[in-house]
């Protein structure tokens, strides 16, 4: 079964055999807390909201058609509960996010990350965990799970073209703070 | 000579520049170390990003999961019993308060002449009222308030149960 795509197993499970549902909690609970971890900020709230979306894909798992894969109704789930829980903590993501005329400045997190003492893998990893949630959200979604742009617009409920600007920022963010640091000269 | 922006920068890097302007880029990357070396930062950027660990969850994640949609499970029924059990209740204590009422009316109308009666004419009188009531009651106009106030009833049990099928339903998919 583990080897069945994500339409069979849900097949399998919408007949009655619950506990195949394991093999989709299995299959996209790293990728889905790596998102949730990062647009979260914290490693106790994005495993608890990601019971709750395991759960609330399994209770709707009848209203999925099968119009789109299930990775990207499931990520819809993952990506919207995670605003919902940023919003209830107070968080103006809207006004930070939605403008394409925002900015963010890494460079001024710069001096708190202790650099001296960090590989470039572990600099980076840290620098996406200071991006604003949507795009440390967008890097996830595009690089860790595969994503394409289309489907992240989807997910995110933008445009193709608003993905692109935002996955292109920060790549360039990401990009200028190396060319700032020491492992400008190391790496290039 | 055009101007690179870190858009197109980004573009050729993803290959979705016009043959055109990839050209233009090219030619210009020849010419200017500062830009290759934007270009090649951008490249390590995406060689590296692609190559993120995924963050794992706690051990037992998938049985917590697994646990609580068993019980979660037997809950959604429940909760649909309990709200099926109030609106029986509601209706029992309506139709027991008009049965109240109309004895109470029959018992203050006959009371003038209780004294008067033995107990079996009493019970006589009064299980003659209660059906007098009832056939007022399924009669004519007050039929027609009665079958209003039943229908009014099931109206209100109806939205409830409507929003609450809504609510559970927009808790479930919230997100979708």
């Amino acid at each position: 079964m583990k080897n069945f795509s994500d339409q069979e197993i849900i097949d399998s499970v919408l007949k009655g055999n619950e506990s195949d549902y394991s093999i989709i909690v299995d299959r996209y609970k790293n990728k889905a807390f790596s998102m949730l971890k990062r647009m979260l900020k914290n490693e106790f709230d994005a495993e608890e909201i990601l019971q709750d979306c395991f759960l609330k894909a399994y209770n709707s798992l009848r209203s999925f058609k099968g119009e789109a894969k299930f990775s990207t109704w499931f990520y819809k789930i993952v990506y919207n509960s995670a605003l919902t829980k940023l919003s209830s903590r107070k968080r103006k993501i809207e006004s930070e996010m939605s403008s394409l005329d925002d900015h963010f400045n890494l460079a001024s997190d710069y001096d708190s990350m202790d650099v001296e003492k960090k590989d470039l893998d572990e600099f980076l990893q840290e620098t996406i965990n200071k991006l604003p949630e949507r795009y440390s959200a967008i890097i996830i979604m595009y690089y860790l799970n595969q994503l394409s742009i289309e489907e992240i617009s989807e997910v995110m409920h933008i445009s193709v073209s608003n993905v692109k600007v935002m996955l292109h920022r920060s790549r360039n963010a990401l990009r200028d703070l190396i060319l700032n640091s020491r492992f400008a000269e190391e790496m290039i | 000579m055009i101007q690179v922006t870190d858009d197109m920068l980004n573009s050729y890097l993803d290959g979705e520049l016009s043959s055109e302007d990839s050209k233009q880029v090219k030619a210009e990357l020849l010419s200017s170390e500062e830009l290759q070396k934007r270009l090649n930062t951008l490249k390590l950027v995406h060689k590296k990003l692609y190559s993120l660990k995924e963050d794992e969850v706690s051990a037992g994640f998938t049985s917590k999961v697994m646990s609580k949609i068993g019980r979660r499970k037997l809950a959604v029924p429940k909760q649909q019993k309990y709200f099926i059990f109030s609106v029986a209740a509601f209706i029992t204590i309506l139709c027991l308060v008009i049965l109240g009422f109309s004895i109470s009316a029959i018992i203050s109308s006959s009371s003038a002449a209780k004294e008067s009666l033995n107990i079996v004419d009493t019970v006589d009188v009064l299980s003659t009222g209660l059906v007098n009531f009832i056939k007022h009651l399924f009669s004519g106009k007050g039929l027609s308030i009665l079958g209003s106030v039943f229908s009014l009833v099931i109206i209100i049990s109806g939205y409830f149960f409507f929003e609450m099928q809504k609510r559970s339903k927009a808790n479930l998919g919230n997100g979708l």
